[in-house]
C-alpha cells in the first residue's frame, strides 16, 4: 500500500496544478477586473442606475457637463451645448459607445474589486473627470451645423498638445430628454449613435488633394517650375476627368492648381506619380491606420488602387474612386502639416479627480510623423491662405472640398486646415454631408469652430 | 420618518460581507473533523524475524512482502521475490497469500495456495527467511505520525449536528439575501426551498447517525454544503431546476449508500464485476441508439421530462472495475479486463462525441492505470492511453480547432465564440469580493451558467471570496484521500478514492478554467454546485468512495 500512496503523489500534484491555476487566475483578476468590468453589455452599470454614482464631468474650463443632482443625471444647462457635446460626453444610455460616460463609466463610478458594482453609495470612491472641449465652442458649432439638418462632423485640436477643443457630431439629441427612437422615426434619427467624428468614414473629394501634394512634392522634382493647361475636362486613360462644373482654369502652375482645385492637374500628377508611390505617400499618411484616441479606434481610412485603372488612378489623386478619410483623421493629418510634419494623438481628458487618469490607463501623448518636414513646409507654403475670410483673426492655411458620392445624392461639402499661430496651434476638419460645396457649407461651420475655439485659447 | 430600508439595506449587505468569513470557517471545520477520532498510530500485528529477533510493525491492512524496496515490508533475502506476497487483514482474520513467487510462501511449514489464514504465533517462511507472526503490542517503538491527523487524545471533533446546524445556517442566510433580491418579486418562493434543503439536510444526517449509527458526517455535510449553494442560486434562475437539484441529491444520497454497502467487502466485488461492466456497457449502449443529438453529442437521454447522461454513472462503475485489492491487483487477469473494459468505453465514447466526456473517462484511465500500475505494466498501460488519446484526437479534430479559436483571445470574438468567458469575466469583476447578492446577478441570463460558467454565478452573487473558498473545498479532498491511503482496509479503497477526488479536481478545474479562459471551455460540471441530475447524482457516487477508504467508515459503529 506504500506504493500506491507514492503513486498518490501524481492526484497530489493536479491539486498544486490547480491551486497554482486559481492563484494565477487571482492575480489576472486583480489587474484587469476594470477592464472586465467596463464592457458595454455589463447590465450592472448600465442606464441611469450606474450613472447616477458617476462622478462630474467638466470642460477646460470647469463648466459642468454632467453631473449627479440628487438622484438625477444633469447635463449642461445650455441646450446647444449639451447636445453638442452628446457623442463627447454621452448620455444615459449606453448607445454611444464611444462617449466618456460610457466608456469610462466604471472608473467615474469608482468601481473598485473590493466592493463590486452592487454596493451602496456611501462606499464607494466616484471620481470627476475634466475634458479638453470648450463648452461655448461646441454649443456654437452644434449651432452652425444643425441647421443644416444632415450629418456633419467638426473637430478642432490643438496640434501642440492634442488638446480637442471642439468636437461635433450631427445628428444629435438632447441627453436631457432622449427620444424614443422606434420604427416609426428611426428614419429621422439614422446614425445618431455614431459619433461621427471618430466613427465614420466619408469620401474626400479634393480635401484629399493635401495627400497628391505631398506624394507630388517628394516625388516630382520640378513641380514647382510646371505650367499646365486645363479645359475644364480632359480624357485621362480612356475616360473624361473633370473640374466642378466643368470650369475651365486656363494656364496655371501648381500653387494655382491647389488654389483653384484643379481635377486635372492633380489626377495627371497622381497618374505620373503611379499606383505605388501614391499608395506608399497615403500610407506613411496613414490613410489606411486606425488611430486609437482615448481607448477608442478610429476607422481606418481607405486608398486602394491596387485594381485600379489608369483613370480611376486618376480620380484617386482627386479623392474620389474608393477614397475614404476619417474627420478626426483628416485634423491630424492638417495638424501634422502644421507641425512640421508630427502627427500628435488627440485628446479628449485634460484631468481627473484621484486617481482617475490612472484607473483609466491614461497614456501619454503618442506622436507620429506623417510627412518629411521639408514637405509639410512647402505644403504649409502652397496650401490656400484664408487669414482675411473672418477665421477669428487667426492666420489660417486650408482647403475646401466638394466630394461627389453617387448620381442622385448631393456632395458631402468639406473644410479642413489649421491655422499658424504661435499662441493658437489649431488644426481642424469639418465635412457636411450631402450638403454641396465645401465652401459653401463646410466653410462657414469651421469658421465658427476656429474663431470660438482661439477665443477659448486665448481667454486662458 | 425614519426610513427603515436603510436599516435593511445595511443588513443586507452586512450579512454580504459575513458570509465569506463563514464559508471559510465552515469548509475549515468539515477538514478538522476529518482530521480527528483517528485511531492511535500502533501496530496492527508485529512479524518477528526468527533468526535475527528483528521485530517488524504491521501497519497496513494490505503489505506486499518482498525484496524490493517499494514493499510495505521488505525482506532482504536473496530466495525472496521481487515482490513475493502480500499479508491482508480482512475482518475474519489475517490472510497471506502469495504472489506468484518463486519458491512459494509457506505456513507452518505448509505451502499456501491462494490465501491462506494466519493466527498469532504461526511462523511464515518467504525464501530462507522466516517470520513468526505477533500481536501489535509486542511491538514497543514509537512509530512515524501522519501530519493529517490529530493526536486522537485531543480534544474532540466538533459534533456533526452542530456542523449540519451551522450549514443550515448558512444556507439560511443565503435564503434571505435571495428573498430581498433586486427584482423585489416572489419574496417567499427562497423559503419553500429552504425548507425543503432542511427537510433533506437533517433526513440524511438522521438516516446516517440513528440508521446506518455511523459517527462521521463530515463528507456529507461538506457535500450537502455545496449541493444547497447550488440549489438556492438556482432558485433564483429556474425554480423548477433548484427542486431537481434536491431531488437529485436525495438520488444521489442513496446511491452513495448503496455504493458504500456494495464495496463493504473489497473480495466480494469482483463477484460484481462483470454485471456491472454489463451495465456500463448497456447505458453507454442506449445513449449511442435512443441519445438526443445537443451540441453535437449525443450524450442526454430523456425520459419524459427527465434528462440524463448515462456516461457521468459509467465512470463511477469505470473506477470500482479499474480499483482492486492488493493481491489481485497485478495479476495477469485483472489487469486485461481492465483494459479490455476501457477499450470497450472508448469505443462508445468516440461514437458519442462529447469532448468534455472523452476527457474526463481518458483522465480516469490515466488516473487508475497510474495508481495501480508498477513495472513492465506501466508501459502496456502507457501504450493503451496513447492509443486512447489518439482516438480522440483524430475523433475531434475539427470539433476542437474550434472551440481552440477563441481561446486565450475570448476579447477578440466576444459576440460570438468567446461570448460566455467573457461575460464570466465581466460579472466575475462586477462581483467584487462579496458579490451583488443571491438573485442580483446578470451571467444568469446567459446559457448554461448554472452548468458550465457557474463558478462565474457563485463569484458574481455571492463574491470571489466564496467562490475560491467552494472550489478549494472541493481541491482539499484530494489531501484527505491521501492522508487516508495507508489507513484503509484494503489498495481498492485507497485507489478508488483517489482516483475520484482527483477526478473531481480535474471536472473542478476544467470547468474554472474554462469558464474563465484559462483552459479551453469543455462544458464539464463543477462538482456539487453545477445544475444537472446526473453530474449531482455522479459525485455523490465519486464521493461514496472516498467515504469507504475512511476506515471508520465500516469500523466505527455509534
Amino acid at each position: 500500500m506504500k506504493s500506491v500512496l507514492k503513486r498518490s503523489t501524481l492526484i497530489l500534484f493536479f491539486t498544486i496544478a490547480f491551486i497554482g491555476g486559481i492563484a494565477f487566475f487571482t492575480v489576472e483578476l486583480v489587474v484587469s477586473a476594470d477592464d472586465w468590468a467596463n464592457q458595454p453589455y455589463n447590465a450592472h452599470i448600465s442606464g441611469n442606475g450606474g450613472l447616477e454614482q458617476a462622478g462630474a464631468i467638466f470642460d477646460r474650463n470647469g463648466t459642468p457637463l454632467a453631473q449627479t443632482v440628487g438622484e438625477n443625471r444633469v447635463y449642461n444647462d445650455n441646450y446647444s451645448v449639451r447636445t453638442g457635446l452628446l457623442h463627447t460626453v454621452g448620455d444615459n444610455s449606453l448607445n454611444i459607445s464611444t462617449a466618456v460616460q460610457s466608456k469610462y463609466r466604471s472608473q467615474l463610478t469608482g468601481y473598485s474589486l473590493i466592493w463590486g458594482l452592487n454596493m451602496p453609495q456611501s462606499l464607494r470612491t466616484s471620481h470627476d473627470m475634466t475634458l479638453t472641449v470648450d463648452a461655448n465652442t461646441c454649443g456654437a458649432v452644434y449651432d452652425a451645423l444643425s441647421a443644416y439638418d444632415t450629418s456633419g462632423a467638426c473637430v478642432v485640436y490643438n496640434y501642440k498638445t492634442g488638446e480637442v477643443i471642439c468636437s461635433v457630431s450631427t445628428l444629435a439629441y438632447d441627453p436631457q430628454a432622449p427620444p424614443k427612437i422606434n420604427e416609426s422615426n428611426e428614419k429621422d434619427y439614422e446614425g445618431v449613435y455614431l459619433d461621427h467624428v471618430l466613427s465614420s468614414t466619408y469620401t474626400p473629394g479634393s480635401i484629399f488633394k493635401l495627400v497628391t501634394a505631398a506624394a507630388a512634392i517628394e516625388n516630382i522634382p520640378d513641380l514647382f517650375e510646371r505650367t499646365w493647361y486645363c479645359e475644364g475636362s480632359e480624357e485621362i486613360g480612356g475616360n473624361d476627368i473633370t473640374c466642378v462644373d466643368g470650369e475651365a482654369h486656363g494656364e496655371i502652375n501648381f500653387r494655382q492648381a491647389l488654389e483653384h482645385s484643379c481635377n486635372i492637374v492633380f489626377a495627371k500628377l497622381a497618374v505620373e506619380i503611379g499606383a505605388e508611390k501614391m499608395t506608399a505617400a497615403a500610407e506613411k499618411i496613414g490613410i489606411n491606420m486606425s488611430f486609437e484616441i482615448d481607448d477608442v479606434k478610429t476607422p481606418a481610412g481607405h486608398y486602394d488602387v491596387s485594381k485600379a485603372s489608369v483613370n480611376q488612378l486618376a480620380w484617386s489623386g482627386v479623392g474620389q474612386y474608393n477614397d475614404e478619410v476619417n474627420p478626426m483623421q483628416m485634423a491630424m493629418i492638417c495638424g501634422a502639416i502644421a507641425n512640421g510634419g508630427k502627427s500628435v494623438t488627440p485628446t479628449y481628458i485634460k484631468g481627473g479627480s484621484g486617481d482617475l487618469l490612472e484607473l483609466i490607463g491614461m497614456k501619454k501623448s503618442g506622436s507620429r510623423d506623417m510627412f518629411n518636414p521639408n514637405t509639410a513646409a512647402k505644403l504649409t507654403e502652397v496650401l490656400p491662405d484664408y487669414t482675411y475670410d473672418d477665421f477669428g483673426g487667426l492666420t489660417v492655411k486650408a482647403k475646401t472640398g466638394t466630394a461627389e458620392v453617387g448620381e442622385d445624392k448631393k456632395p458631402n461639402a468639406w473644410m479642413v486646415g489649421f491655422s499658424t499661430d504661435a499662441d493658437c496651434p489649431l488644426a481642424f476638419a469639418c465635412v457636411v454631408e450631402n450638403a454641396g460645396f465645401g465652401s459653401q457649407y463646410a466653410k462657414p461651420v469651421a469658421q465658427t469652430a476656429m474663431k470660438y475655439a482661439a477665443q477659448a485659447l486665448k481667454a486662458h | 420618518m425614519f426610513d427603515f430600508s436603510v436599516i435593511f439595506d445595511i443588513g443586507v449587505v452586512g450579512l454580504r460581507i459575513l458570509m465569506p468569513l463563514y464559508a471559510i470557517f465552515i469548509v475549515y471545520q468539515c477538514y478538522a473533523a476529518m482530521r480527528r477520532r483517528r485511531r492511535p498510530e500502533k501496530p496492527l500485528v508485529t512479524l518477528m524475524n526468527t533468526a535475527t529477533l528483528e521485530k517488524i510493525p504491521v501497519v497496513l491492512w494490505e503489505n506486499t512482502i518482498g525484496r524490493k524496496r517499494s514493499n510495505d515490508i521488505v525482506v532482504e533475502d536473496a530466495a525472496v521475490s521481487r515482490t513475493h506476497a502480500v499479508l491482508l487483514r480482512r475482518s475474519e482474520g489475517w490472510f497471506i497469500s502469495d504472489a506468484e513467487s518463486v519458491h512459494g510462501t509457506y505456513v507452518n511449514g505448509e505451502k499456501t495456495e491462494g490465501r491462506k489464514q494466519v493466527l498469532i504465533d504461526d511462523v511464515i517462511r518467504v525464501g530462507n527467511t522466516e517470520f513468526q507472526f505477533l500481536r501489535g503490542d509486542e511491538y514497543n517503538e514509537e512509530l512515524r505520525e501522519s501530519w493529517f491527523f490529530k493526536k486522537p487524545s485531543r480534544k474532540p471533533a466538533i459534533k456533526a449536528w452542530k456542523l449540519m446546524l451551522m450549514i443550515t445556517l448558512f444556507h439560511f442566510f443565503m435564503t434571505v439575501e435571495a428573498m430581498f433580491w433586486n427584482a423585489g418579486t416572489n419574496s417567499f418562493s427562497p423559503l419553500i426551498l429552504f425548507g425543503a434543503l432542511a427537510v433533506v439536510e437533517w433526513g440524511f444526517f438522521s438516516v446516517s447517525y440513528f440508521i446506518l449509527r455511523r459517527i462521521t458526517f463530515e463528507l456529507e455535510a461538506l457535500a450537502l454544503f455545496l449541493s444547497g449553494i447550488g440549489a438556492i442560486l438556482l432558485i433564483r434562475q429556474e425554480e423548477r431546476a433548484a427542486y431537481m437539484q434536491l431531488a437529485a441529491t436525495v438520488v444521489g444520497f442513496v446511491i452513495f449508500c448503496i455504493i458504500i454497502k456494495l464495496i463493504e467487502n473489497p473480495d466480494r466485488i469482483y463477484r460484481f464485476r462483470l454485471p456491472l461492466m454489463i451495465i456500463a456497457v448497456l447505458l453507454l449502449g442506449t445513449s449511442i441508439i435512443f441519445g438526443k443529438v445537443t451540441n453535437g453529442a449525443a450524450n442526454w437521454i430523456y425520459i419524459g421530462i427527465f434528462s440524463f447522461q448515462p456516461s457521468e454513472l459509467v465512470k463511477v462503475i469505470y473506477i470500482i472495475i479499474g480499483a482492486g485489492t492488493l493481491d489481485k491487483l497485478n495479476t495477469k487477469k485483472d489487469l486485461f479486463i481492465f483494459i479490455g473494459f476501457s477499450v470497450v468505453c472508448v469505443g462508445l465514447l468516440a461514437i458519442m462525441r462529447d469532448l468534455g466526456t472523452a476527457l474526463i473517462f481518458f483522465i480516469t484511465f490515466l488516473l487508475i492505470a497510474f495508481m495501480r500500475s508498477g513495472d513492465f505494466k506501466t508501459i502496456i498501460l502507457a501504450v493503451a492511453a496513447a492509443v486512447f488519446g489518439a482516438t480522440f484526437a483524430i475523433r475531434f479534430m475539427p470539433y476542437v480547432a474550434d472551440r481552440f479559436k477563441a481561446y486565450r483571445n475570448v476579447w477578440k470574438y466576444a459576440q460570438d465564440e468567446g461570448y460566455q468567458q467573457t461575460h464570466v469575466l465581466t460579472f466575475i469583476a462586477s462581483g467584487g469580493l462579496f458579490g451583488v447578492g443571491i438573485g442580483n446577478g446578470f451571467l444568469k441570463q446567459v446559457a448554461a451558467s448554472e452548468s458550465d460558467l457557474v463558478f462565474g454565478l457563485v463569484a458574481e452573487e455571492m463574491g470571489i471570496i466564496v467562490a475560491i473558498t467552494i472550489a478549494l473545498a472541493v481541491a482539499l479532498l484530494v489531501v484527505y484521500a491521501r492522508a487516508i491511503t495507508t489507513r484503509s482496509r484494503s489498495t481498492f479503497y485507497s485507489i478508488s478514492a483517489c482516483c475520484a477526488a482527483g477526478l473531481l479536481v480535474v471536472q473542478l478545474t476544467l470547468n474554472i478554467f474554462g469558464a474563465t479562459d484559462l483552459l479551453p471551455l469543455t462544458g464539464v460540471t463543477f462538482p456539487f454546485i453545477s445544475s444537472g441530475g446526473s453530474s449531482i447524482i455522479s459525485c455523490w457516487g465519486l464521493l461514496a468512495f472516498i467515504k469507504a477508504a475512511d476506515e471508520r467508515t465500516y469500523s466505527l459503529k455509534r
